[in-house]
């Protein structure tokens, strides 16, 4: 109690954060009852039908639903990895960018693709891709590749939006390892000079290891991610022609809910996620915290 | 370790108080919604009443003391207003209730970007908010989602009993038209009127490059293929084959659109895809399994394969397909009758030379020619349960039905509507439009209670056919659209009405059916995966028929005996 007396001022400091969190992300969880409803607006949540699991089954009733989180998955696995590796590898090597000026302008550009929407990205990827006349086309011409039509072919498809997402976003998670080497302990490298290692060596046996756990880090939390493969990237890019290897959940989600105004379909399909992704972040969290002691609470 | 667990057990405890106090919290607002529901319950009982005991004389051409309508606006950002006006109160609203006696309530407005008045009405759908008297709606689902409320009354009865006979006349053009909004054989909505055709296709060709070449314009497929070829491969403004694009289409999303789709290429083989068509035996078939669709997809493989169309086709929308015949590298576009005042207005400006002219839908090797047709409607009128003197929105409408829709030479508003705002007059008298009116012109059919105030689906066409004779604009209509169109619009029209029988419209215009609402979604999907991937060469054409066989047994046949049923009760 007497603690309490102390330390109340706090308590209050952070009341009004706590009824933010309770008006902003507890009170809407009460929408979850959608998925087992029949919602409909006008008649609200008292009045619309109760159906159970009506909504979960229709979701694994469609024909191409296992097809569907299938492309979801391999598509933001892939991500996932390539966000991890690209920016790990990207930090490193600007690292040993010495000269002050040019380190900070690469960073800077390669961060800048991080504030561009998919929409006008999509828009100019189009156009770049294209089969007749597209920049990209017309260099691979040059060295005899004939045309590819990146947003037409499946498994291109796939290749293009990874590769597309790592460009524009590798920029942005670099930066959170720029921030874990510059907190790498400087008499690490001075003792290391001093017994003579090369560069490389320096590298492999400290700046790898201190970086370790910052990505598992990364690493944990961005598996919440994998069954977002990214809506709005894929809904500005696809086409009936990739729909086999390229229709992700929430497009599938968007074209079936959203654009039918069926709400309750469409935050069943959303808590089926939610679930998936939590299981995944607790198992994650787990194994971070065996193999990286890594701990948030 | 143990501290830590225990303080787990808080969090998860703290977890649940705050659930149960949020479920509390929200079981309390749906009491309180119950609670408000009954007064309003009480105040129709009695605007019941209050209506029967005057039924007698209701209908008034002024009313005197006046009487109001409530109404919300979702409003054009484009629509501009003049002498400190806004849309509650404006020259329209105050010659309502000037000459009818009819005061313009606005419960509320929204300028109408992003579908903000969708999304506005369907906030104050859902939360329970006092529902206007009258509400023009141009979004289907949110009409169907209006009329499933129950707030708003059947109207078929009022219709009968007040609307006056050019009202009447324009309605019956197609009786098709109430199909939408009927409900247990109640009308549960007033259809507005829009001017006709104005989605169906006609080609648009290149005139100065048929000229160069010699060429007429095409009467059948063949013909068309002839001149595609020429077009590639004998370019007259000297393009390389690959940079033209004889054929301007694309079908990212769907086979049927609004310009630049290959609908017409299914028509000359006997369908129409992505739509509900009457066959002869007089039930309705979903478009794109019809066998006709078959020699289409192999027409359009092989055009793609000699260049004839866009190579990513595949990953054009409609305003992607404009771009090369704005740009001067395109031969020909499908589209509508109006496309000559855009986009093709704009190819002048990068090509001189570029003429477009309008040719009639070439036919296929049975002699067969087709295109989507359009509705005449575009929105529908919803009348409140609880509206007082629903007959005074009839007094509005056939003022303007009788005044505005086709003036008579030398009528009220044969010139303009109202002085000052869309037509102006000189020292002399002579009227004035547009940018000569002091101060600009307004829109000021945007300011009628009903949107665009009262349009007769064939008046718009009867005029363009009359310019297109070389008559002189004497009416009104005819003066707008020779004002206002594209040079070659008249033209266009006359070649669309040379064809008046070859419109395949879309019959089905209900609510969705249960299997549609579960089913549609992925029957469309293998719809445009299959077309594609033909059209592609990927597979082979008989993917066709694999096709048909999945779409039936994936939900399609069940569907279509939904929709039969469903027209069977139109009839």
């Amino acid at each position: 109690m007497s603690h309490f007396k102390r330390s109340w001022p706090f308590h209050l400091m952070v009341l009004p954060a706590l009824v933010f969190l309770v008006v902003f992300n507890y009170l809407p969880m009460a929408g979850i009852t959608m998925a087992f409803m029949d919602y409909k607006p006008w008649l609200g949540f008292d009045g619309s039908a109760w159906i159970g699991l009506d909504h979960f089954r229709a979701l694994f009733d469609r024909e191409d639903s296992i097809q569907v989180i299938w492309n979801t998955l391999v598509i933001a696995v892939f991500k996932i990895a390539f966000n991890l590796i690209v920016p790990f590898t990207f930090a490193i090597l600007l690292n040993e960018v010495r000269q002050r000026f040019l380190n900070r302008s690469i960073q800077t550009l390669v961060y800048l693709p991080h504030f561009l929407s998919w929409v006008i990205l999509g828009g100019i990827l189009v156009n770049f891709l294209s089969t007749d006349g597209g920049f990209v086309n017309r260099i691979l011409g040059v060295v005899g590749i004939g045309p590819i039509f990146f947003l037409g072919d499946g498994d291109w498809f796939r290749f293009t939006v990874v590769v597309s997402e790592v460009w524009k976003e590798f920029g942005y998670s670099t930066i959170v390892f720029l921030a874990a080497l510059a907190n790498i302990n400087p008499a690490l490298y001075e003792a290391a000079e001093v017994d003579g290692a090369s560069r490389w060596k320096q590298t492999r046996h400290i700046t790898i290891p201190s970086l370790i756990p910052m990505a598992i880090v990364v690493g944990t939390l961005s598996l919440g991610n994998i069954l977002n493969a990214g809506f709005d990237q894929i809904f500005n890019l696809y086409n009936s022609l990739v729909y086999e290897k390229g229709d992700i959940i929430d497009t599938f989600v968007y074209r079936t809910a959203i654009v039918e105004g069926d709400f309750g379909f469409a935050t069943a399909v959303g808590l089926f996620k939610s679930v998936i992704s939590m299981i995944l972040i607790i198992v994650s969290y787990r194994l971070a915290y065996k193999l990286a002691n890594y701990r948030v609470f | 370790m143990k501290a830590r667990l225990y303080k787990g057990w808080m969090l998860a405890l703290v977890i649940a108080l705050v659930t149960v106090v949020v479920s509390a919290c929200s079981g309390n607002d749906g009491n309180k919604e119950e609670g408000s529901a009954s007064p309003s319950a009480t105040s129709s009982a009695s605007a019941a009443e209050s209506a029967s005991s005057e039924s007698e004389s209701a209908y008034k051409d002024k009313y005197d003391p006046p009487i109001e309508i409530s109404t919300v606006w979702g409003v054009d950002p484009a629509l501009k207003f003049k002498n400190g006006e806004t849309i509650e109160n404006n020259i329209a609203t105050k010659w309502a209730l000037d000459t009818l006696g009819i005061k313009i309530n606005s419960l509320w407005s929204v300028t109408d970007t992003n579908n903000a008045f969708v999304t506005k009405m369907r906030l104050s759908m859902s939360s329970g908010q006092e529902m206007p008297d009258v509400v023009t709606i141009g979004d289907v689902q949110l009409a169907q989602d209006l009329i499933e409320t129950g707030m708003f009354r059947e109207v078929g009865s009022l219709f009968d009993q007040y609307a006056n006979d050019k009202w009447k006349q324009a309605m019956e053009l197609d009786p098709g038209v109430w199909n939408p909004y009927i409900r247990n054989g109640e009308k549960m909505g007033i259809p507005v009127l829009d001017y006709a055709y104005n989605h169906d296709y006609l080609l648009w060709i290149r005139q100065d490059w048929l000229d160069k070449l010699n060429l007429e314009g095409p009467k059948t497929l063949a013909d068309l293929e002839t001149i595609m070829d020429a077009f590639r491969n004998q370019n007259p403004d000297g393009l390389a084959p690959d940079k033209v694009v004889p054929l301007s289409i694309g079908f990212k999303t769907t086979m049927n659109s609004w310009m630049g789709d290959p609908s017409w290429v299914f028509g000359a083989f006997g369908t129409v895809p992505g739509q509900w068509n009457e066959t002869p035996d007089g039930s309705l078939e979903w478009g794109s399994v019809n066998a006709g669709a078959k020699q289409a997809l192999d027409t359009l493989k092989q055009w793609r394969d000699k260049g004839y169309i866009p190579a990513e086709a595949a990953l054009w929308d409609e305003n992607k397909t404009a771009e090369p015949a704005v740009a001067g590298t395109a031969g020909i576009i499908p589209g509508p009758y109006w496309m000559s005042g855009w986009p093709l207005v704009d190819t002048a400006k990068n090509v001189p030379t570029a003429v477009w002219k309008p040719y009639a839908i070439p036919t296929g090797p049975d002699g067969k020619a087709g295109r989507h047709g359009t509705y005449f409607t575009t929105a529908v009128t919803l009348i409140n349960k609880d509206m007082k003197k629903p007959e005074a929105l009839f007094t509005y409408q056939n003022y303007l039905f009788d005044h505005l829709a086709d003036p008579a030479i030398g009528s009220e508003w044969d010139l303009g509507v109202f002085k000052g705002y869309d037509y102006d007059l000189d020292a002399s008298g002579n009227p004035l439009y547009l940018e000569k009116i002091p101060g600009g012109d307004v829109n000021i059919n945007r300011y009628w209670l009903v949107r665009d105030g009262a349009r007769i689906p064939d008046a718009q066409m009867k005029s363009l056919l009359a310019l297109a004779d070389g008559k002189e604009p004497e009416t009104r209509l005819e003066k707008e659209v020779k004002n206002n169109y594209g040079t070659e619009t008249p033209a266009a029209a006359k070649v669309l009405l040379s064809q008046p029988d070859i419109s395949f419209k879309n019959k089905f215009t209900g609510p969705a059916t249960a299997t549609m609402q579960s089913k549609q979604d992925y029957l469309k999907k293998i719809e445009l995966q299959a077309f594609n991937e033909i059209i592609y060469g990927k597979k082979g054409l008989d993917e066709f028929d694999k096709f048909v066989a999945s779409w039936n047994s994936s939900g399609g046949e069940q569907m279509t005996k939904e929709v039969n049923e469903w027209y069977a009760t139109t009839k």
